[in-house]
């Protein structure tokens, strides 16, 4: 019997999504060693999430500015676990990399999370996370450059929440 | 004859776009550890090779041996 290959992919229960983000000139770009695409890592039984994201950025991008979970949703047969990884522009090299642009917001209703939520949206919602922190913790807030400050105000500051 | 095992060449496919295709026991070998590095994956040989496929398209059987078709 033949079958088609179902090709290699992170699975199980939860799961962390990793936007990195630079700060390219005056424009936030989205880049990571799988592209510039949101970068899985699987999550084991006994992992920390923080910790794991953290530990893997280190080995594979190199030190990171920034690393903070940013919301959560069910996809992908998982529970998914979104971070935004701050680096600096000299860590990027050759990973692609690409200009990150605005997209509204995916609303839960009332009681019930959102039928669908694009990558976009939950950038988009990272980085209002992230302007929030900018104004509100003192830490994220000396982490970033000023130029990173001004490129998240255009963002409207908006704390962690459930996007599914 | 088949070909000895070390010289089957497969072809692996990671979902970010990564990919390796060669010699069996080194594309094992590198797709572990690509699994382990990017993603946090513990995989075992038989399970990379339950998700290859032979170089040239060639599909694996439920055994993870090339299917050469009918014989």
């Amino acid at each position: 019997m033949t079958r088609t290959p179902a090709g290699w992919d992170v699975e199980g229960p939860v799961q962390a999504e990793v936007f990195v983000i630079w700060l390219n000139g005056e424009t936030l770009e989205l880049t990571g060693p799988c592209g510039a695409a949101p970068w899985y890592l699987e999550l084991g039984a006994v992992d920390h999430p923080v910790e794991v994201v953290d530990r893997i950025v280190r080995e594979v991008v190199g030190d990171p500015l920034l690393v903070h979970s940013t919301s959560w949703r069910r996809d992908r047969d998982a529970v998914i676990l979104s971070f935004v990884v701050v680096i600096e522009a000299g860590r990027v090299g050759s990973m692609d990399s690409r200009p990150i642009g605005r997209a509204d917001l995916a609303r839960s209703e009332a009681t019930a999370a959102p039928r669908d939520i694009a990558t976009e949206q939950v950038v988009e919602h990272a980085l209002r996370h992230l302007a929030w922190l900018a104004v509100d913790d003192p830490v994220v807030r000396a982490g970033l450059s000023p130029a990173w400050q001004a490129a998240l105000a255009g963002y409207v500051p908006e704390p962690f929440r459930n996007l599914g | 004859m088949d070909a000895p095992m070390s010289e089957r060449r497969i072809r692996t496919r990671c979902a970010c776009g990564w990919e390796a295709s060669g010699p069996e026991g080194e594309v094992v070998e590198a797709t572990i550890e690509h699994g382990k590095r990017l993603h946090n994956m513990v995989a075992t040989r038989d399970e990379v090779l339950s998700r290859a496929e032979g170089v040239d398209g060639d599909a694996l059987d439920d055994a993870g041996e090339v299917d050469d078709g009918p014989r």
